[in-house]
């Protein structure tokens, strides 16, 4: 319990001080939390919000789910067969410290600029992270317990299945944690570069016009949609890997 | 051989570029020709614009990165190795890890204004959370053998953090660099894109916008081939000066 406050402890101390420096007067631009959170909710009675936060979690999910299942399933299939790593692994390694934005305005190009070149870019950015803990962790089983489970007479998919995939399961997850927050910083970019809606357009649109409050709300609203999908991963993990402390 | 095996799989894909390209099933507008867009990236490198555009998003990204790792290495350490600074700090890190901090980029071009500075301070921010959060698992992880043997032989506390904890945690700074630089490298090619009129990132834009596709390709060679050449001189001066443990933290 003691754990779970101290770190509300510190934000609220953050946030009062905020609140009590604008009580003094504030530029424009920088409303005070308890604004903030009164435009927040106001918001929350309108349709617009809910219609913005659709038309991004409709991109960055399909992108998340496409490129961390691609990277889940060629990484763990790299890691353990040894044509496919040698074909596959060195082009991974090579692109992986290549700012995958760069892809956008190329995708743009090639499949529209509608919500498809998003999702691909999506997918793409959140391919790497996946790929390369799931390529670790299935290279990262212990030899021995292989070698049991083949002494004890099991064939190769049931070996995969109960003794390769829970040990690779751990940097797996890890690898998915950075996806899923890659997925909505690819997805925020993409919808500041050029988009008719979500949660990136309307946060630049309402700078361009100048409201503040609706700046906020997009930010509060990206903000808690960010934590709320980390937090379901998390639970997510310790489901699946309740022998191992997090 | 082994060596040249990644780059068999790069030319097979070049070719096959190279003959969608000129099968002429799709404008070259949408696929122009390899020969196009090297004529471009020899144009490109020949002009000392080109190389100016380059120095002002390497400038960005290198300011906001050095100061994160300077900041980001001794928050770290500091939380760490001090309980108290950890238990305060630990959470809001982790906390606020998975929230995108690109979106505060509207209320930073207010802060700080159009140029630079907004930029500098994004990937600061968005470099700061690695730096922190590896730095701090690595001084965390400092085997405690270690630090009793020092203590037991009399060291100070200056010397044990000099002679024990620095060479412990070192491997995870160069993690966490390793980590932080792509980030730095996509941060200040997203802002560019949304909002510069100079940088990398912006000619790409400009260069889509005016439909010149083979600059576009170009100069998303160069920013790969930067992205690259900064990430191997990295592990370069990791193998100099952290040669005494390999920690190789490509993921995660």
């Amino acid at each position: 319990m003691r754990h779970a406050a101290a770190p509300a402890g510190l934000l609220v101390v953050l946030l009062v001080l905020w609140q009590i420096a604008s009580l003094g007067g504030h530029p424009s631009y920088l409303l005070p939390p308890l604004e903030i959170l009164r435009h927040f909710f106001a918001a929350l009675g309108s349709s617009e919000l809910y219609v913005h936060a659709a038309a991004s979690l409709g991109r960055a999910l399909p992108g998340f789910l496409i490129g961390s299942l691609m990277g889940v399933a060629l990484g763990l299939a790299a890691g353990i067969a040894r044509g496919l790593d040698e074909a596959l692994s060195p082009l991974v390694f090579l692109t992986y410290p290549v700012p995958k934005i760069v892809m956008l305005p190329v995708f743009m190009l090639w499949f529209g600029i509608g919500d498809l070149s998003k999702v691909l870019i999506i997918a793409l950015a959140c391919f790497y992270p996946c790929f390369i803990n799931a390529y670790y962790g299935a290279r990262a089983t212990p030899r021995i317990l292989v070698w049991s489970a083949r002494n004890m007479g099991a064939g190769d998919a049931l070996i995969f299945r109960r003794v390769v995939l829970p040990a690779a399961l751990p940097l797996i997850f890890a690898g998915l944690r950075v996806s899923l927050a890659l997925s909505f910083i690819v997805m925020f970019a993409a919808e500041m570069i050029n988009a008719r809606s979500g949660l990136g357009h309307l946060i630049r649109e309402s700078e361009m016009s100048l409201r503040f409050d609706l700046m906020y709300v997009s930010l509060l609203t990206i903000a808690v949609l960010g934590y709320a999908g980390d937090r379901l991963l998390r639970l997510a993990r310790g489901r699946a890997l309740r022998w191992q402390p997090s | 051989m082994s060596r040249l095996r990644p780059l068999l799989l790069i030319l097979v894909l070049m070719a096959a570029w190279e003959l969608a390209a000129r099968s002429g099933l799709w404008s070259p507008l949408v696929l122009p020709s390899l020969e196009r867009i090297g004529r471009e990236l020899v144009l490109f490198l020949s002009r000392p614009e080109g190389w100016m555009q380059a120095w002002v998003s390497l400038y960005r990204a290198f300011g906001g990165f050095a100061a994160a790792a300077l900041v980001g290495a001794l928050l770290g350490m500091l939380m760490g190795r001090s309980a108290l600074v950890g238990r305060m700090l630990d959470p809001l890190f982790s906390g606020t890890y998975a929230v995108p901090k690109l979106a505060l980029f509207p209320v930073f071009i207010f802060i700080f204004g159009l140029g630079s500075l907004s930029k500098v301070a994004l990937i600061f921010l968005e470099c700061l959370y690695p730096m922190v959060i590896i730095t701090s698992q690595g001084a965390r992880a400092v085997d405690p053998v270690l630090i009793w043997s020092a203590q037991n032989m009399g060291a100070s506390r200056a010397a044990t953090l000099r002679r024990v904890l620095l060479p412990a945690t070192m491997p995870y700074v160069f993690a966490a660099l390793r980590v932080a630089l792509p980030v730095a490298l996509i941060v200040v090619i997203i802002t560019e894109m949304i909002s510069s009129v100079d940088g990398l990132g912006y000619v790409v834009i400009y260069s889509l916008a005016s439909l010149r596709t083979d600059r576009m390709l170009a100069i998303v060679v160069v920013i790969a081939a930067l992205g690259l050449a900064l990430d191997r001189a990295l592990v370069a001066a990791r193998d100099r000066l952290v040669y005494w443990e390999k920690l190789d933290t490509y993921f995660a």
